[in-house]
């Protein structure tokens, strides 16, 4: 017999101010014992909300409509709540997105585990203490985690911890929900790895909800899709990527690829990067070339960028502690019309180069200039004209607009406040900046507000706004990270194509190295606030040579790394 | 007005556009009014939804009729005093007389003028100030915000009641607009460190550097930007200073230290204490406006609770959380 089998699930969610959504659609599957199963999709497809559904953990809105979730043969919408709390342990569990967060800040890890065992009686009193070692050694934490208090550990100790108890319960059934989202790029990679090596070694039955097919393709043996709330595929892992049935998944698949590769091609995204070594010439050449016949309405970028001896130090968090060095002592040149990419794991310093290049923190020591204009020595109407020059793309396009403004409201306030025209000419620049960004009919976009566009769209609308000044350099702080995959190739390739026609200069700020690969010339690896390695992105990407670099290559998900694994 | 920022829906809002499709548009929404507009009534109806605060809204229409049409509803004048002192209710006066000679039942239609227009005038007036107060502090670092930050904290640890009874005492002109004044003056403090807080949250947001981007200038940042994101807090801000605003009213009038001649539920307090009503055995004389003074109060608190629902959709009743 399957551990779960799930017939013609329907879940609606059914808000009382809000038309119904059908959230999933008609799923049936079922779940072998031991197995290790990926369900795959982008942001809205259901993935989350069948995962509630299976472990009940719906909440009003959402209700199951139809169909039935068999666990070990019981039906698990008939438990009563006292049997659904008692079967929590040698039943299923979930592992969520947020388990971080899921800790109670003013009790110890240890005390965690002493409640689960408590509330379930399932291990004796004695040894508790010794269990509850060796379940925080299983994910690979050391046993001292159990005497800290929460707040005293990374996000990806966190993580572990609360899968950590989630085997405490001994469960037949995990189900983690984008274990890794909220994490690190190299910590995601470890936890990961955690992940699979106690599902083999334990054997519970896994299923593993991500965004990510990559991810997912690494670690599960089968695979399921869902779009819009319907499985669209359900094969094993090999097959799913050697032989992909359905379009989804073989759009899905398109978007993925070694940045290590010695060409790299996205769809949307001409491959880039082949030729080797000296043939690239110089960025202003280059620009030129790209240009083509039509020249963009802006202004080319005349200013290099230049950063010398940067350090940046925060006061201590803490009093006693150690002030923070976000920089320590970095160089750069950014060519009028190249694309540098910045690389490196959170806490590297790159997005406070970021901030210096565009004046929002000043530097502890060192320079910074744009041209010939000092930026670390600007005052608030220097800024002002600093920023008709340097824009910036934010890195979450839903925070990044106002939702109670239209489209043509935030469009307009830099078009007036730098170019000066009246209210008629502003509105004419506004609707060529989104005809520029493919925002069409323009009209009809101009009017919308944030809420009513999808993440791409927006993303565009601040793409929109950083051109709106006809800047010299755009600032990319990670635009594509919120971003589903289908949606990212799009946002890239509008943001390469501005570069060329318009020759402006960008600062590509990523953790992603397969986009850094294909949107820029050059690239300069961050790591703990010191340059490690710079050079050319093909060059660097495919010849490596600190470490660091390495491991952030590593980390990279690949589905085509599943061959070995699986 | 709501603050879709806050929190996301539980329906998962991501879910209105087809991820598969690349950057496919969401169907239109319906674009009959002005988008102004329509957040307004959405927000009306999001506060008329919550039970409570429908509850308040019926009390304090009743309570803004019966102002409004005062003169029609009173059966006499609240000064006319050609009447048998010290009355028990009868037909003729239903809630009797008072020690003076005057209809109770007019003078309570008359006082809910002075209260509603007391209340919403200086709930306005302290609001604008915390407004005005709490954005720009909450927006400007620097040893401006340590000035501000210590003069808000001065009045917000004296005690109000006594600072009133003090200033009220000292500027001895006893009119309505004394009392407007004082209120405000005690009564901005709280607003201006609720809304200097929410500023400061939101002014990391990503879309206010945005719009610093955009070259905004600050006031445009503050009062566009920013200022639109935060309409519940104001408005619930808002009926909090009207609620305290009519309390203070009362207290200053009850206390003798408002003017004495207007009929207000205060005032008409003060007479009846000052006629030992209670050893009379009249105690409608103060039950009736001590009444009106708590319902009127207590509708404005549950407007309020609709009024949390727009800017935390958590809150909304019926929601299941």
């Amino acid at each position: 017999m399957s551990l779960l089998e799930v017939q013609d699930l329907s879940v609606v969610y059914e808000p009382s101010d809000a038309p119904v959504t059908h959230a999933v659609r008609d799923v049936s599957f079922t779940l072998e014992r031991g197995e290790f199963v990926g369900l795959v999709g982008e942001s809205g497809s259901g993935k989350s909300t069948l995962g509630f559904a299976l472990t009940r953990l719906s909440k009003p809105p959402a209700r199951i409509s139809s169909g039935r979730i068999l666990f070990d043969g019981a039906d698990v919408a008939a438990l009563e709540d006292e049997e659904l709390r008692a079967q929590r342990r040698g039943g299923f569990a979930m592992v969520l997105q947020s388990g971080m967060n899921a800790l109670n800040p003013v009790r110890t890890v240890g005390h965690h585990f002493d409640d689960v065992f408590a509330a379930h009686g399932h291990v004796p009193r004695e040894r508790r203490a010794a269990r509850a070692r060796e379940l925080v050694e299983k994910v690979e934490l050391a046993p001292t985690v159990l005497g800290r208090y929460p707040g005293e550990l990374s996000g990806g100790m966190r993580q572990r911890v609360s899968i950590a108890l989630a085997l405490a319960l001994e469960p037949q059934l995990m189900v983690f929900d984008e274990p890794t989202t909220a994490l690190d790029v190299l910590v995601q990679h470890a936890v990961m790895g955690t992940i699979r090596e106690l599902q083999a070694s334990e054997g519970f039955t896994a299923l593993l909800i991500s965004h990510d097919l990559g991810v997912v393709l690494e670690s599960t043996s089968r695979v399921m899709v869902m779009h819009e709330g319907v499985v669209v595929e359900d094969a094993p892992s090999r097959d799913v990527l050697r032989d992909p049935q359905d379009d989804y998944t073989k759009m899905l698949l398109s978007h993925y690829g070694d940045p290590r590769a010695e060409v790299v091609e996205l769809p949307g995204l001409a491959a880039r990067g082949g030729e080797l070594v000296t043939s690239s010439g110089t960025a202003a050449e280059r620009s030129a070339r790209g240009s083509g016949g039509s020249p963009g309405a802006g202004r080319r970028a005349t200013a290099p960028v230049v950063v010398e001896g940067v350090s940046k130090v925060y006061p201590p968090p803490r009093r006693g502690a150690a002030p923070v060095t976000a920089l320590d002592d970095v160089s750069m040149r950014l060519e009028p019309g190249q694309s540098l990419a910045l690389v490196g794991a959170s806490g590297s310093g790159k997005s406070t180069l970021a901030q210096l290049i565009t004046g929002v923190v000043r530097p502890t020591a060192g320079t910074v200039s744009v041209g010939d204009v000092r930026v670390d020595r600007l005052r608030r109407r220097g800024l002002r004209e600093l920023r008709r020059d340097v824009q910036m793309v934010f890195q979450d396009p839903y925070a990044a607009l106002n939702p109670l403004h239209t489209v043509e409201y935030t469009l307009t306030r830099p078009v007036v406040n730098y170019t000066g025209r009246s209210r008629r000419e502003a509105r004419a620049r506004v609707l060529e900046l989104l005809d520029t960004v493919g925002l069409t009919p323009v009209e009809q976009f101009a009017a919308k507000l944030p809420h009513q566009l999808s993440g791409g769209q927006r993303q565009r609308v601040v793409i929109a706004r950083a051109l709106a000044s006809d800047p010299q350099i755009i600032v990319a702080d990670e635009p594509v990270s919120m971003l589903d995959v289908s949606l990212r190739a799009g946002v890239l390739a509008l943001l390469e194509d501005l570069r060329a026609q318009h020759g402006v200069s960008m600062l590509y700020i990523t953790h992603d190295l397969l986009s850094a690969r294909v949107v820029t010339d050059h690239i300069l690896v961050l790591h703990d606030g010191r340059v490690v390695e710079r050079g050319e992105t093909s060059q660097v990407l495919r010849f490596p040579q600190d470490p660091y670099t390495v491991e952030l290559l590593d980390a990279v998900p690949q589905p085509s790394r599943a061959e070995g694994a699986a | 007005m709501t603050t879709p920022t806050t929190l996301p829906d539980p329906g998962g809002s991501e879910s209105e556009h087809p991820a598969g499709a690349p950057d496919a548009a969401p169907p239109d929404l319906p674009t009959a009014a002005p988008p102004r507009w329509r957040v307004v009534t959405r927000g009306a109806g999001t506060v008329w939804a919550n039970r409570k605060a429908r509850l308040g809204l019926l009390v304090l229409a009743f309570f803004v009729l019966v102002a409004v049409l005062a003169p029609v509803i009173a059966p006499y004048g609240p000064t006319a005093n050609d009447f048998a002192r010290g009355a028990g209710p009868s037909a003729a006066h239903p809630f009797g007389t008072t020690a003076a000679g005057e209809d109770v039942l007019s003078q309570v239609v008359f006082g809910a003028r002075i209260s509603l227009l007391v209340g919403f005038v200086a709930g306005a007036l302290s609001t604008l100030v915390a407004v005005l107060v709490g954005l720009s502090w909450g927006y400007v670092r620097g040893p401006l915000a340590e000035v501000v930050n210590f003069v808000t904290n001065l009045f917000l640890v004296i005690p109000g009641l006594p600072l009133m009874i003090v200033i009220a005492a000292y500027l001895q002109n006893s009119g309505l607009d004394m009392i407007i004044f004082v209120v405000v003056l005690t009564g901005w403090a709280w607003g201006a460190r609720v809304l200097r807080s929410q500023t400061q949250s939101l002014r990391g947001r990503d879309f206010v550097t945005a719009a610093q981007f955009s070259g905004e200038r600050s006031w445009r940042v503050v009062f566009r930007e920013i200022l639109p994101n935060m309409t519940s807090i104001i408005a619930s801000s808002f009926f909090g200073a009207a609620t305290a605003a009519i309390i203070a009213e009362s207290g200053l009038s009850f206390l003798g230290l408002g003017d004495t001649t207007q009929v207000s539920w205060g005032t008409m307090l003060f007479w009846a204490q000052n006629s030992n009503a209670l050893l009379t055995g009249q105690w409608v004389l103060l039950l009736a406006p001590g009444l009106c003074i708590a319902l009127l109060a207590t509708s404005l608190s549950l407007v309020n609770f609709g009024v949390d629902g727009l800017s935390n959709p958590r809150l909304r009743e019926g929601s299941g959380r």
